[in-house]
């Protein structure tokens, strides 16, 4: 589970529970969601119960984990009980078993056996298709058109001169989309990037394809598009193929609908608004997936054996201790972003160098990025040579890149819920070693039996369950 | 706020567990099938393995699996299939999808389009089905007829192989196709601290009496333990001292289910878990392992047998010809051993007696017997 399927599985979640059965008819999105939004060991879980005729006991659950492993099997069913794949039940004698949700199994039978009639894997076009097109062809045509989206976003802080030129390639209906998830403010007709928007842009491809696709869902119902309807779709595109052509015509109204925005985006191609087939290009078939989308964004990389390795040709960027930065790319989209927070002295046809200096890091910081965004793009994007040590980025300069953000804000605000006035101290330790567990604890005062969680959910149902027990 | 003196920095780099590649060599021996073809026929096997590929390679995105066939007569590729020449175009294109082992898997343009089937499930399971069917139409009688066991020593030195190429292939620095040595010896230095992918080795077993290749066996099993690569066992018939060895000495899992017909449950649960599951689980164990050898003369299994001074080959009689080792050809007379045979056995009863009797101490529980001269 990567960074850019968690913000999709943290939107699952919230999802009510008649949604998730709706979605888990499908046996394409279920093996979506077991293969990308599933903590591993809740992988484990629900393979082993797959095909388990009988309840699985919850002592023989326990009994199947060391005692160490505690902490990540309670999260793991906290997962599964969330987004109602695993339900727990009490027999007579009072024994707590799990069972997987019937339809939830069934179609992950389907998807492994390959069973059913579902035809929920894309239908590929049956007629040949007159102007097909070529990988390549749909790599630069996603590559365009996100980076022409990216563009629009960073270009006018960076104050590139064609940016308002750039602006045009980007369609309305984008543009509004990212106005609603709150990327960028648009005042007197000039576009200015919000922190929401550093964060998406200094993401990874696919975080960002994420970012997008959910704010785009959220918006969905006011479209008058089924929010199942849409969520599907975008998990059978991730499962699609590639350079294949599928037909439209066994798609919903909704569906089509759909193609016409994620053309725009780059996410699928069409030949023209009417066309019988679509394209799914690599943003695509790695929405499912954490292998890098768009890793030929760089030009240099194109050579064939590159691009026969799969994690080399993701990173670029090397950071000495010394704080300068060299940056193999000539894209310029990978070079303003660099702007935003490197001081850059130098540009070669390969490679621009700068350096990381407080005054370049303050004034990101006072745009908006964090210092936290900062480490995490450089390594995200660090060089394979980088990547050979252990943290990636020296950590004097990360230290030092914290450092100069906390000069200038001492605070951290976390949004979240403060549980309080406990009957006893047992139960408080209960349900705070319960939140531990969870990861979701951010403060604790044991002499006042305080405690503060960033998500609150779970917990309650917890405590639900705790009083329906007693 | 404890962040800000920055002793975690440490940015949340995890990106969930490192891709797992399994490598099934599965032991077609016919022989052994046949008798199992009452309980489990190999086509439900077949179809169980398959399931549990499939549920594999969605455990994890980038998982990759590998499945050799240990036959009687050869070893085979089951997937992927090795190709001599590689297509360009093909090269280029399957390198980041799940099949993506470029290089030998290869996108089979023949793979009917199915769309009740994910793609990536549909490839593996029709390479797999024509490679079989095909190492099926090669045996002839006379294969079969001239051994009753099966190759695992073979299937697993190809596993191994498969699986070094394929850890070059994922490490981070991109030196791997233009110079192997530089790859190989980077490769070794930058292991320790970054595993780019985690491996093990499942050995679906049914043939019985392994002895006779205890030698490429064991050979496989210490280069798998000096790689940290835990090789499974599941024995669904026939027993080897052998196999039980190989997961001991590796770590891995050894299972002999009792009912072969639930196969697809004991896969499920007790061999899917990979590495970074296992540390959270209580794998299953072998119980009592039994660490007998096999001599290297008649592959037989000893209980005591003789060994070279000099490369530690085991014989199960002291009758060598011309008194050389068979291995090392140096000079190895083993007939004063002999004599001594029978004191080694008695010593051991006699120690057994001791501990028992109760007055020993712990120092007296050694082989002090004798020989060695003991303060009163």
């Amino acid at each position: 589970m990567s960074a850019s399927s968690s913000q999709a599985l943290d939107y699952l979640e919230l999802l009510p529970r008649q949604t998730h059965t709706k979605l888990y008819e499908q046996p394409s999105t279920v093996l979506a969601i077991f293969r990308c939004m599933l903590p591993h060991i809740a992988k484990t879980i629900v393979m082993g119960m797959l095909y388990m005729p009988t309840p699985f006991a919850a002592v023989d659950l326990e009994a199947w984990f060391r005692p160490d492993g505690k902490k990540e099997r309670e999260k793991a069913l906290a997962v599964l009980e969330q987004l109602h794949i695993v339900a727990s039940q009490q027999d007579d004698k009072r024994q707590l078993s799990y069972t997987l949700y019937k339809g939830f199994a069934r179609s992950l039978r389907q998807a492994l056996e390959g069973s059913g009639t579902h035809r929920s894997f894309g239908v590929p076009s049956s007629i040949p298709d007159p102007n097909r097109v070529t990988i390549p062809f749909l790599e630069e045509y996603a590559r365009s058109q996100w980076e022409n989206i990216l563009f629009f976003m960073v270009g006018s802080t960076v104050g590139l001169a064609n940016a308002n030129q750039l602006g045009n390639a980007v369609g309305e209906g984008t543009k509004a989309l990212l106005k609603a998830g709150d990327f960028i403010r648009i005042s007197n007709g000039r576009v200015s990037i919000t922190r929401a928007g550093f964060t998406f842009v200094l993401q990874e491809t696919n975080a960002q394809v994420w970012s997008l696709l959910i704010v785009y869902l959220k918006h969905a119902p006011q479209l008058g598009m089924s929010e199942t309807d849409v969520l599907s779709f975008l998990f059978m595109l991730g499962s699609l193929e590639l350079g294949q052509d599928y037909t439209t015509s066994t798609l919903s109204p909704t569906q089509l609908q759909m193609l016409e925005d994620l053309s725009a985006f780059g996410i699928v191609y069409r030949s023209s608004k009417d066309a019988r087939t679509f394209y799914p290009t690599r943003l695509a078939v790695t929405l499912t997936s954490d292998t890098g989308a768009l890793s030929t964004s760089d030009p240099l990389k194109s050579s064939p054996v590159g691009s026969s390795r799969p994690n080399a040709n993701k990173g670029f960027i090397i950071v000495e201790t010394n704080y300068r930065l060299y940056a193999y790319t000539s894209s310029l989209l990978q070079i303003a972003v660099l702007s935003l927070f490197t001081k850059l002295t130098t540009r070669f046809p390969n490679l621009v160098s700068g350096k990381l200096t407080k005054e370049s890091t303050t004034r990101a910081v006072k745009l908006g990025i964090s210092s936290t965004q900062i480490v995490a793009y450089l390594t995200a994007h660090a060089h394979p040579q980088m990547q050979k040590t252990q943290p990636f980025l020296p950590p004097t300069v990360t230290d030092q890149i914290r450092l100069w953000e906390y000069e200038g804000e001492r605070v951290e605000t976390t949004t979240g819920f403060l549980m309080k006035e406990f009957n006893s101290e047992t139960e408080y330790r209960d349900v705070l070693s319960y939140a531990e567990s969870l990861g979701v604890l951010q403060w604790k005062n044991d002499s006042k039996r305080l405690f503060f969680v960033d998500r609150v959910e779970q917990i309650s149902l917890y405590l639900q369950k705790k009083k329906s027990r007693v | 706020m404890n962040a800000i003196d920055g002793t975690d920095r440490q940015v949340r780099t995890e990106e969930g567990p490192p891709p797992s590649l399994l490598a099934v060599v599965l032991d077609t021996n016919p022989h052994a099938w046949a008798h199992l073809s009452t309980t489990l026929p190999f086509s439900s096997c077949i179809a169980a393995l398959l399931i549990f590929i499939n549920a594999h390679l969605a455990s994890g995105n980038g998982n990759e699996v590998a499945v050799i066939a240990s036959h009687t007569h050869r070893a085979e590729w089951l997937y992927p299939t090795p190709h001599t020449t590689n297509s360009p175009l093909h090269s280029y294109s399957t390198d980041t999808t799940e099949d993506g082992t470029n290089g030998v898997a290869q996108r089979d343009p023949k793979i009917p389009e199915n769309p009740n089937k994910y793609r990536p499930f549909a490839t593996v399971e029709q390479c797999l089905l024509s490679n079989f069917s095909s190492l099926l139409n090669r045996t002839s009688e006379t294969h079969l007829a001239a051994t009753p066991t099966t190759l695992i020593g073979g299937a697993l030195s190809l596993a191994l192989a498969y699986i070094a190429k394929s850890v070059l292939r994922h490490s981070p620095v991109d030196t791997g196709l233009e110079n192997p040595l530089s790859a190989l010896a980077d490769s070794e230095s930058s292991h320790a601290t970054r595993v780019p992918l985690t491996s093990r080795i499942l050995i679906v077993s049914v043939s019985g009496d392994l002895a006779n290749q205890y030698i490429p066996v064991m050979n496989s099993i210490f280069a798998a333990q000096r790689k940290r690569i835990p090789i499974d066992i599941l024995k669904l018939a026939g027993d080897t001292v052998l196999l039980q060895q190989a997961s001991d000495a590796t770590g891995g899992v050894y299972m002999k289910p009792e009912q072969p017909e639930g196969l697809l449950q004991y896969l499920m649960m007790g061999f899917l878990p990979d590495a970074t599951a296992r540390r959270a689980l209580v794998m299953p164990g072998a119980g009592g392992v039994d660490f007998r050898a096999a001599c290297f003369c008649h592959r037989k299994v000893v209980d005591i047998g003789f060994v070279c001074s000099v490369c530690l080959s085991i014989f199960c009689e002291p009758n060598l010809p011309n008194n050389l080792c068979l291995t090392c050809s140096s000079y190895l007379s083993l007939r004063a051993a002999q004599t001594a045979t029978p004191a080694l056995v008695q010593r051991v009863k006699k120690k057994r007696k001791k501990v028992g009797a109760g007055p020993a101490t712990p120092g007296a529980s050694t082989p002090a017997g004798s020989s060695t001269p003991v303060h009163r």
